[in-house]
């Protein structure tokens, strides 16, 4: 039953805390990210789009246990809650924190769900975005 | 023109390289070999290489940012992945207006595959300039 105990082990962390993650936005990575997506409107070269949260703070917690379970990691969704824009310049931490593991039984055998929360503070301390994502093992 | 219930967002198609999931990955910083590296996703149990989950969502963005324009703000964005999708295949990115309420406007948005499949579905909020 080592499957079994691999959910129990992350089961263990929710609620726990990777470390922040500070970064600045910088020109260089939006006008890069704005063409990886594909979108040349010109209001991304002053601020983010939509998404750009996820690529300035690449994920801070690693759940190596994780790994044990299934043969790879699937993206189940994305929540963004958007409270003031981000700005070039804008310094940015993100805090993230594991808010629920649970596995649930498909029709091409089980599966594992993690859910991350992410919350963005800028330079004066606001809070500026959170983000939910579905992490799935299979 | 003010958004109504029904209204339908003008479509937005991408065409997604494998060249794409490489700058993608590296702009995010997000290097799961699945997305570029053909071998390790078969190894995986997927078809080939596939697009990463949240370059779908950047296009669902784009379909509602330039739809918006500086008419309003984004408040919240949802995306759920449904399925997969591959490189060299178009994405048709659509969406319409399900709710006005004063000036909070929401939408349903999708993303299809080139067989009509809804493989990336998700709503947003925005809130209209007054």
């Amino acid at each position: 039953m080592a499957v079994t105990s691999v959910v129990e082990r992350l089961r263990a962390r929710i609620g726990t805390t990777g470390p922040p993650i500070t970064a600045t936005v910088e020109p260089g990575h939006l006008k890069r990210f704005a063409e990886a997506i594909g979108d040349q409107n010109p209001r991304w070269l002053q601020e983010a789009p939509p998404t750009f949260l996820v690529a300035l703070a690449p994920t801070s917690m690693h759940l190596a246990e994780a790994e044990e379970y299934g043969k790879g990691w699937l993206n189940g969704g994305n929540r963004f809650e958007y409270v003031e824009p981000v700005k070039v310049g804008d310094r940015i931490t993100a805090t993230q924190r594991v808010a629920d593991v649970y596995e649930k039984s498909g029709s091409s055998g089980s599966l594992l769900f993690i859910i991350f929360e992410t919350e963005y503070v800028n330079q004066h301390g606001r809070t500026v975005a959170r983000l939910r994502g579905t992490g799935i093992r299979r | 023109m003010n958004p109504t219930a029904g209204q339908e967002l003008p479509e937005l198609i991408k065409h997604p390289t494998t060249r794409q999931l490489v700058q993608y990955a590296g702009a995010q910083g997000d290097f799961y070999e699945i997305h570029y590296d053909q071998d390790f996703a078969r190894n995986v149990g997927l078809p080939g290489v596939i697009l990463h989950g949240l370059l779908k969502a950047a296009f669902l963005g784009q379909l509602v940012t330039d739809w918006l324009g500086d008419r309003g703000t984004l408040k919240t964005f949802e995306v759920s992945y449904r399925g997969i999708d591959q490189p060299g295949r178009p994405y048709r990115c659509r969406g319409r207006v399900t709710k006005v309420d004063g000036d909070q406007v929401e939408l349903e948005v999708w993303g299809e595959d080139s067989t009509g499949n809804r493989t990336t579905v998700g709503t947003a909020t925005v809130g209209m300039n007054g």
